[in-house]
């Protein structure tokens, strides 16, 4: 998801070919050629341009409905709506081979990542460990982060895990709770008592209005993710890759 | 000068279908990209309008020298044969591969969350503009890849 004006130019972008198992797009405006999940211009007019980013977030209908009534949503091309995912593709997705691959303790080339760019570093958490877990406090280039799982069992928020006068809190996840899906009240911190929704913000208690500062995530696999961050940390495995 | 023509001709059809084949060889599916082919191929496509139809023109003069030089209706039936191949990979070389596989969203439409009878289960990629939200099922973004698209006015390009 990328914001498409490059140097005040609304792009309308094309599907153009494969690289390495991740499309390239290319713009009719100028002819450029992009690479997709970097956003990165690799070849034409606008090369070295990266298109900026726009936080997505990946839960179910009913979550996102709940959290935006008044949003809108893409509808079906009856035509093709048969040549659409089946519910199974993820599944057939794992097992379609790669042709790029790193080796690393216990990850397959198509387990799934949550990539984390920020202050400087890049960081990967296994996606299933991150659904295993629902809380993980962790440091991304030494910044405390948070990554909590949504009242869907599905979505993955990340934030900055920092409150005004810098201090460092620590979450507890509430246990399932009727209240919880109401309010979507999902963690509270240890030192001040206040609860905290899936928005990352205080919903009473002593930080009552206060949000923490959401960072963006990316659902990729981890021979893509690694191919464009090859200085990847990733949780869960102590040594560095390189 | 028949013969000189004919290499031509087939100098040009080799070229034109060099052009034509090179970037979908290198750009296929399933198979390793390196960097350099990759810059190879894209600078192909980049070019390959413009240097088709110069291939094209090239092919045409030929055509109209062997026309006007051979008295032998199968010596131009042979030119004009090379020249229609010619001309086909110039047209193909237009055409997008990938957007006859899946189909672009070229006037995309959308609904309000209420009136959608979408499933809640159903998985949705959703961004926030400018106070707009907008979420598409993964199910049909996964299929069309691009979707062009403006959000609380400002264009964006959601990927999957």
């Amino acid at each position: 998801m990328f914001q498409r004006t490059v140097e005040g130019v609304p792009l309308n972008f094309h599907l153009a070919g494969i690289n390495n198992q991740n499309f390239l797009m290319r713009d009719e405006q100028t002819g450029t050629y992009w690479q997709q999940i970097t956003g990165l211009a690799v070849a034409g007019p606008l090369a070295g341009h990266r298109l900026t980013l726009v936080a997505a977030d990946e839960l179910t209908f009913a979550l996102w409905k709940s959290e935006r009534p008044e949003g809108t949503v893409l509808n079906d091309v009856s035509r093709y709506v048969h040549d659409y995912a089946p519910e199974d593709w993820d599944v057939k997705m794992a097992s379609t081979p790669t042709v790029i691959s790193y080796a690393q303790a216990g990850l397959k080339p198509r387990d799934l990542m949550l990539g984390v760019r920020a202050f400087g570093a890049s960081r990967a958490f296994p996606y299933a460990a991150v659904l295993k877990q629902k809380l993980i406090e962790d440091h991304v280039s030494g910044e405390p982060v948070l990554l909590v799982v949504g009242p869907d069992n599905l979505s993955v928020r990340v934030f900055r895990r920092r409150l005004p006068g810098s201090a460092t809190p620590e979450f507890y996840r509430i246990p399932e709770a009727k209240e919880q899906s109401q309010s979507g009240v999902l963690l509270l911190d240890a030192q001040s008592g206040s609860r905290w929704n899936f928005h990352g913000c205080a919903i009473d208690g002593k930080f009552k209005g206060v949000c923490l500062e959401p960072l963006q995530v990316i659902k990729d696999y981890w021979f893509d993710w690694r191919n464009y961050n090859p200085q990847t940390t990733v949780y869960g495995i102590k040594q560095q890759i390189h | 000068m028949f013969r000189k023509s004919l290499l031509g001709l087939i100098g040009c059809l080799l070229l034109s279908f060099l052009l034509l084949a090179y970037p979908l060889y290198v750009l296929r599916p399933f198979r390793y990209q390196g960097p350099r082919e990759l810059s190879a191929a894209l600078a192909v496509m980049r070019l390959r309008p413009f240097l088709e139809v110069i291939l094209v023109i090239t092919a045409l003069m030929f055509l109209i020298w062997v026309w006007r030089t051979t008295p032998r209706i199968s010596r131009k039936i042979v030119a004009l044969l090379c020249f229609l191949a010619v001309a086909s990979c110039g047209v193909l070389s237009r055409v997008n591969v990938y957007e006859l596989l899946f189909h672009p969203l070229d006037k995309p439409s959308f609904s309000p969350a209420p009136k959608t009878s979408l499933d809640g289960r159903e998985q949705v990629i959703a961004i926030n503009v400018n106070g707009a939200a907008r979420a598409y099922p993964i199910r049909i973004i996964s299929y069309h890849h691009l979707v062009n698209d403006v959000v609380g006015g400002v264009p964006i390009i959601a990927t999957y």
